[in-house]
């Protein structure tokens, strides 16, 4: 009886979930259709880990898996570093691009724009642009860009994102957690119902850090009325 | 962080070589002249307007699978020349300048800009006294977002179609075409607010909302924030736009004043946009202010 009772909550939550998947917006092609403005709403954008309150910055439940950052020692050093002088260091406060993952968790809405060759991130963040070329090799020798180059293909219904030729001046918040130009970001974005992306980021990077990392947040689409993007020209100011 | 600053500011160097190269002033000054014809029109905006028009008539545009007109592509617009000047241009004095450089105002049929006196006065003083936005890398506005060096992308997706450029920093445009209206005008955006529809097969934007803070070129010459720019997008070939921009601001402007430039499609397989850091690795700016130069303040009014 147990068991039967057991096997029909199993099939209940299996049946929930295929009907949540097949409830998922598809582009012509069949391919889950990302098209849409996202946010987060979390505290990333300050401090990727768990944090206390301060002055301006809310507390928050960090994203690293773990908590922990696999900091080498002298990289460790260097964020203690950064944490003390972050109210000037931090590129962001420059207005710089902000970079690759935090440009996904920046306290801003982004728009994802989708075809069947490109997917295009447009970020209300000083007008940052991502493109995702689907596909497609990277660029052949290293470039040292704010965004990276950005490859995707589609793992069933996850579209994986491959970023690499990223420049060294882009920190992951504004609590100095930072990256060499040897950053690798793998990211993961799948739709769990039509309104959310479960997004995740492996990081890695070999003088930074001693192992890969992973972050994970959900991305919530924007449903109010004739939602659009504005403008945050952060260095017009 | 030296290793990769020194490899940003070359990569930098190499693209402002190769744009000075591919948009060297005299190149770009002689365009009209050196591609006297394009897609079987004359290449000057005042007889390509009407010659593209005539020909788009009888194009029978390539299809989105929602059947309205596919202008999807990367378009390039050599003959704007980047919009130096929107008016008939001498040419730049200094060493390297632009120019010289024909009119893309096609109405009035002199070639200007039809400004109120005082405005006229006040374009003159800009360029003695202030920076062009766009060399601060501040965004381009419209239309200059569609004359601008280098390239833009056209993607239609859904209820919108997105424009993208590859130059000026980071600048893109989300034209929404599901009949939503526009922004409250207490919004006044770098790149406006930007609704489309199709008239036939002709892509039509209005931009309001624009907070006036730009120059249509490197010339000086200045909407306020009241400007209203109206738009048509016009398949010619497979390969050629006709783009036509109408200018509307009567606290700045005696009448509407209109535009026109090909817009040229990127055939080249596998073309990317690629990344242009502006600010971040901008010092031009500095040269102005050495040079004695201010912020642009903006239209002020008499």
């Amino acid at each position: 009886m147990t068991r039967t009772v057991f096997a029909l909550i199993a099939v209940a939550c299996l049946s929930r979930s295929a009907e949540a998947q097949s409830r998922i917006p598809r582009t012509g092609d069949g391919k889950p259709d990302l098209s849409g403005i996202w946010q987060v709403m979390n505290t990333a954008y300050w401090d990727i880990q768990d944090h206390n309150a301060q002055k301006g910055v809310p507390a928050g439940i960090g994203v690293v898996d773990g908590n922990e950052l696999p900091y080498t020692p002298e990289a460790l050093a260097k964020k203690k570093s950064n944490y003390d002088k972050r109210a000037t260091l931090d590129p962001e406060t420059r207005c710089y691009l902000p970079g690759v993952p935090r440009a996904t968790y920046l306290p801003f809405p982004f728009q994802i724009v989708q075809s069947s060759s490109q997917i295009t991130m447009l970020y209300e963040y000083a007008h940052t642009v991502r493109n995702v070329f689907m596909n497609t090799p990277h660029i052949e020798g290293q470039l040292y860009w704010w965004m990276g180059d950005s490859r995707g293909r589609w793992e069933g219904d996850t579209l994986v994102v491959d970023a690499t030729d990223f420049n060294d001046e882009t920190w992951f918040d504004r609590a100095g957690n930072f990256h060499s130009d040897g950053l690798h970001v793998i990211e993961r974005y799948t739709l769990t119902d039509a309104d959310h992306i479960a997004y995740e980021a492996t990081i890695e990077d070999a003088k930074v850090f001693t192992r890969p990392w992973k972050m994970s947040m959900i991305l919530n689409r924007h449903k109010e009325k004739n939602f659009r993007l504005l403008e945050y020209e952060c260095f017009s100011f | 962080m030296s290793a990769s600053r020194s490899e940003h500011v070359l990569g930098l160097a190499v693209a402002i070589a190769a744009a000075v190269i591919v948009w060297s002033p005299q190149l770009a000054g002689q365009a009209s002249k050196n591609r006297p014809m394009i897609a079987g029109c004359p290449s000057v905006s005042a007889k390509f307007h009407p010659c593209a028009l005539e020909k788009a008539k009888t194009f029978t545009p390539p299809r989105m699978p929602d059947g309205t007109p596919n202008l999807q592509g990367i378009w390039d617009a050599p003959l704007a020349m980047g919009f130096q000047n929107i008016e008939d241009f001498p040419g730049d004095r200094s060493p390297g300048g632009f120019g010289p450089a024909v009119s893309v105002i096609v109405d009035p049929a002199d070639g200007r800009v039809p400004y109120f006196p005082w405005a006229r006065a006040q374009r003159d003083e800009n360029i003695k006294k202030y920076i062009d936005p766009y060399a601060q890398c501040l965004p381009t506005g419209v239309p200059r977002q569609m004359a601008n060096f280098r390239t833009r992308q056209i993607t239609q997706s859904g209820n919108l179609i997105s424009i993208v450029n590859e130059a000026g920093g980071h600048i893109y445009r989300v034209v929404y075409m599901d009949g939503r209206p526009h922004l409250s005008p207490a919004f006044k955006l770098w790149m406006g607010d930007s609704i489309g529809h199709w008239d036939g097969n002709t892509l039509v934007i209005e931009t309001t909302n624009l907070n006036g803070r730009w120059w249509y070129d490197s010339e000086g010459h200045f909407a306020s924030d009241a400007l209203k720019v109206t738009e048509r997008l016009t398949l010619v070939d497979n390969d050629t736009m006709h783009y036509q921009a109408t200018m509307e601001d009567p606290t700045v402007y005696t009448r509407p004043w209109t535009i026109v430039f090909p817009l040229e499609r990127i055939k080249e397989k596998g073309y990317e946009q690629m990344e242009e850091a502006c600010h971040e690795g901008d010092h031009d700016a500095a040269g102005f202010v050495l040079g004695g130069y201010q912020p642009y303040p903006g239209v002020r009014f008499p």
